[in-house]
């Protein structure tokens, strides 16, 4: 409604909001598999993927720069909070920046822009398995310490250095998986409800 | 005083494809608004009442996109042409939905919300909203969460909030649309007290009734025209046919049919009965809920049913719906004795908030969605059977969620049509629409009960009662 | 509605702690109880951090909750201490997978069950403010908070009414549970956000605008006191 503004409005900090509650709702309850170390590898792809669907609908009422950033940023704060490594908020902001570049190139209207968007954005999620592989030695350490030498061995042979690579490219694609899923839920749904 | 001086205003927004859509409310529309008058805008949907109050508190066109033509003032202020925060301290504003008018989590936070906004020093702040806690009796409602509040007491502290900053106007769009008997009585408490402090009120409104004695002035509208102006004495005396010509609520919240003990007893000899037994329930706090012993209701017919209490009225229904997992009870139907849990079986409910029961993209899926059936042909017909019935024809592809408030009511009934159980609740089908559509709500369930259905509907709507209702249940002595 | 998701708390007196502290504290367990080893310095670190929240759930009288997670924690600490190191194969797994479990998160959720419990949205929001965060993360930070008992009131909405056009019909598939549930959902989140920033403005919500608040936040000794420990247990953590 507002697409002509060119400046964040009250409005769109309230959307920012309310959307932030939606995915941090969504997130979460997909995420209580990450609390398990192993699935921890895995997270970022499926959260990516269902995370997808609130963050596209969020997309599209983005329309000035500076909404995804924010967006980002309260991903990040949220994750400080709720345990996951501080890389996360790193990652968040980094991401939340990325995607909001991005998107403007496409003047926030182009939804195929938004899809991609959607698969820039997930990349913070990468912020929780960080540890594994930058700073690496003193969290399997920790992890052997916690969790046994066993567990810590088993861990390390199935993330080798090259898996981190992988990982960015899957949580990529999961999050343009996600962002297709929300495309698609846009136009069967808010588009046709005349609520896009 | 607040002057609209020839406004003509036309809403832009964009449609399901992209394209543009105008649509002109008003054209060359003038009122003049006297200060302490207490000023009723009232009329069919799309007439122009809810427009004009955005006129007032400067949503339009701070917030409303489109084209804008002549001028709004308040006291000298340019209303159109300055920014919102500056005539939110002029004009307060009570929307109609309680739910979702509220920026807070707690209730104290929110009667300071507006006044902090201002930047108020915190001491005034705190001794405003003592005064206006006394005043408004909500000593009770303090410190609350907002979310475990009635709608009549959201609304309470949404007036509150507005008391505490303590404008010279204000303006309210519907705001009894979701609020039961009480919730309504105690509005109009407000509303005495706020004119007797000299407010300015401007209220846009379906219900009537309940301005009685207090409304100065009456502004029936059509099409972004007054058709009409009446005086507060000419309006107080309106007659019911005077009422239904003007295509207005009546005034007068008197039943014309009767609606005593014999006739439920003669309904229940007829049509046979269907016995809601022992059923209990008891709320979270552990001291209210319902105990029912036996109550008889007539089948297929059209029971109203009654009571002050809005929340009571909607949790007998969720219990006898089956959707209310702590009620314990039977339901006596066509000789089987089923218990409360199993009654979703047996009935469909629509609900208040009919956005909630609305899933696909199309209305043909939504009411195919009901149907118990596997087999594709059985569902085509029941379907095209189901959007006959409630003329809904024309709809078939659209969306749901695009359809207006009325429209979306008459998917969900054919969704209870095509689901083919037999008794049919509806939890205030009425609340917040006008005469007219609520004229057709009467008559798509007198349509009802001829297929046969059970119509039981929650309402303390006395004109649709009238219109169509056979019976009335008073649930009071039900309430614990 | 009887019962929704309360996330903060709705008024009363004011918080124990400053929200700035609270957060520290959340923020310290987390780090020691994640990264902790488990002996020497860093396992007496872990049992202050662990208890830190006990102590405070005693304070704020929820004794039943505190007893509870004391007892819990004391447990998975010795599990921690010994069934670990000791057992091996699949049982070590499992003891594993309990104790690291328990242990790595749960003291922090403790110590943000604390938090939520005597801090309302109000404080937080204006603890940031002291903080000098800008409108533009505030406003939609309190907006957040409020919208998540909305979201679990309408979800269940929603599922109820779904309940009753459960069908005898072929199953919903998972997709298609996922839609059912989460459009209405979105749709409704939308119209009511449409609502609330109508009523927002119309009571002088404004970014640029500076606002005051009533409810009072700052630093106080008890909150000196527990930063002083915080500060030590991390800064010990760190060294060893």
């Amino acid at each position: 409604m507002d697409n002509k503004k060119n400046s964040l409005t009250v409005k769109d900090c309230i959307n920012i909001g309310v959307f932030a509650a939606f995915y941090i709702v969504i997130f979460f309850v997909t995420s209580f598999i990450g609390y398990i170390p192993i699935m921890l590898v895995v997270l970022s792809v499926l959260c990516g993927i269902v995370c997808g669907i609130p963050l596209m609908v969020f997309f599209s009422k983005a329309h000035v720069f500076g909404m995804v950033t924010i967006f980002g940023i309260i991903m990040g704060l949220f994750m400080l909070v709720m345990g996951r490594p501080w890389y996360s908020i790193l990652t968040a902001v980094v991401a939340g920046v990325a995607a909001d570049l991005w998107m403007k190139t496409g003047e926030y209207k182009s939804i195929s822009k938004a899809v991609i968007g959607s698969g820039i954005f997930s990349l913070w999620m990468l912020g929780m398995i960080m540890p594994l592989y930058f700073g690496r030695d003193a969290y399997l350490l920790s992890v052997a310490e916690g969790y046994g030498e066993e567990f810590a061995n088993t861990l390390e042979k199935i993330t080798p250095g090259w898996s981190f690579v992988l990982l960015v490219v899957l949580t990529f694609v999961g999050g343009i998986l996600g962002g297709l899923l929300g495309k698609a839920v846009l136009k069967k749904h808010f588009k046709k409800a005349g609520m896009a | 005083m607040i002057g609209i001086n020839n406004v003509s205003y036309t809403y832009h927004v964009t449609d399901s494809e992209g394209k543009d859509i105008y649509r002109e409310v008003l054209k060359d529309f003038s009122l003049k608004i006297n200060k302490g008058e207490l000023l009723v805008l009232t009329g069919g949907s799309g007439c122009g009442k809810t427009t004009i109050i955005r006129l007032i508190n400067g949503l339009i066109p701070n917030y409303f996109e489109g084209k804008l033509e002549g001028c709004v003032t308040v006291d000298d202020m340019n209303i159109s042409a300055q920014p919102i925060y500056e005539t939110a301290a002029k004009v307060g504003t009570v929307f109609q939905n309680p739910k979702n008018q509220f920026f807070n989590v707690d209730t104290t936070s929110e009667l300071a919300f507006a006044a902090e906004n201002r930047g108020e020093d915190p001491k005034d702040i705190i001794k405003k909203i003592e005064k206006v806690c006394e005043s408004f009796r909500l000593s009770d409602l303090m410190d609350r969460s907002m979310f475990n509040l009635s709608g009549g007491e959201k609304q309470r502290i949404a007036c509150a909030s507005i008391a505490v900053t303590d404008p010279d106007i204000v303006v309210l769009d519907e705001p009894t649309s979701n609020l039961d008997d009480k919730g309504i009585e105690d509005l109009r408490d407000i509303l005495i007290k706020w004119k007797s402090q000299g407010k300015t009120i401007v209220i846009a409104e379906h219900r009537l009734y309940f301005l009685k004695e207090l409304a100065d002035r009456v502004l029936v509208l059509d099409g972004g025209k007054a058709v009409k102006e009446l005086s507060g004495k000419e309006f107080d005396s309106l007659s019911l046919e005077e009422t239904a010509s003007l295509k207005i609520r009546a005034v007068d919240e008197v039943y014309k049919k009767k609606f005593g003990d014999e006739e439920l007893r003669s309904l229940l000899k007829s049509n046979g009965t269907i016995d809601v037994k022992d059923l209990s329930f008891k709320y979270s706090d552990g001291v209210h809920g319902i105990r029912i012993n036996d109550m008889a209701l007539p089948k297929n017919s059209l029971v109203a049913i009654v009571g002050n209490n809005g929340r009571g009225k909607s949790t007998f229904a969720r219990c006898l719906c089956g959707l209310n997992k702590k009620a314990k009870g039977t339901v006596d139907f066509e000789g089987k004795e089923i218990p409360l849990n199993k009654m979703t079986d047996r009935c469909f409910m629509v609900m208040q908030d009919v956005n909630h029961q609305l899933f696909t993209e199309s209305v043909k899926d939504e009411i195919m969605l009901s149907i118990d059936s596997n087999d594709e042909e059985t569902c085509e017909k029941k379907a095209k059977e189901a959007m006959e019935v409630l003329d809904i024809g024309s709809l078939s592809e659209l969306h749901p969620m695009s359809l207006s408030g009325g429209q979306k009511q008459r998917v969900a009934i054919a969704c209870a049509i095509a689901s083919d159980k037999d008794i049919i609740i509806l939890d205030e089908p009425t609340s917040g629409l006008d005469y007219y559509h609520m004229v057709e709500v009467a008559e798509v369930l007198k349509k009802l009960v001829k297929l046969g259905k059970t119509v039981v509907v929650i309402t303390h709507d006395t004109e649709l009662i009238d219109e169509c209702a056979q019976c009335v249940v008073k649930l009071k002595k039900y309430l614990i | 509605m009887d019962f929704s998701i309360q996330t903060f708390k709705t008024g009363g007196e004011r918080a124990l702690l400053d929200p700035r502290t609270s957060i520290l504290a959340i923020v310290v367990i987390g780090a020691i109880m994640m990264g902790g080893k488990l002996s020497g310095v860093e396992y007496v670190l872990r049992v202050i951090s662990c208890m830190i929240p006990a102590v405070l759930l005693f304070v704020i009288k929820k004794y039943k909750t505190a007893t509870v997670y004391f007892l819990f924690m004391a447990v998975t600490m010795i599990l921690e201490g010994t069934a670990v190191q000791i057992t091996s194969g699949s049982l070590n797994l499992v003891f594993v997978i309990i104790s690291g479990v328990v242990s790595r998160f749960i003291p922090q959720f403790m110590m943000a069950y604390c938090f939520l419990s005597y801090t309302t949205v109000s404080e937080f929001i204006v603890s940031m403010e002291k903080m000098h965060a800008p409108s533009f993360i505030t406003i939609p930070m309190s907006v957040m908070f409020r919208f998540f008992p909305t979201i679990s009131e309408e979800g269940r909405c929603v599922m109820e009414a779904m309940k009753m056009r459960k069908t005898s019909k072929k199953k919903p598939s998972l997709t298609q549970k996922l839609e059912y549930e989460l459009v209405p959902v979105m749709m409704q989140s939308v119209r009511i956000s449409d609502e609330l920033s109508q009523a927002a403005m119309t009571k002088g919500l404004g970014l640029d605008r500076k606002r005051t608040h009533i409810c009072k936040v700052g630093f106080r000794l008890i909150d000196y006191v527990m930063i002083i420990v915080l500060l030590t247990c991390l800064a010990l953590f760190i060294i060893y």
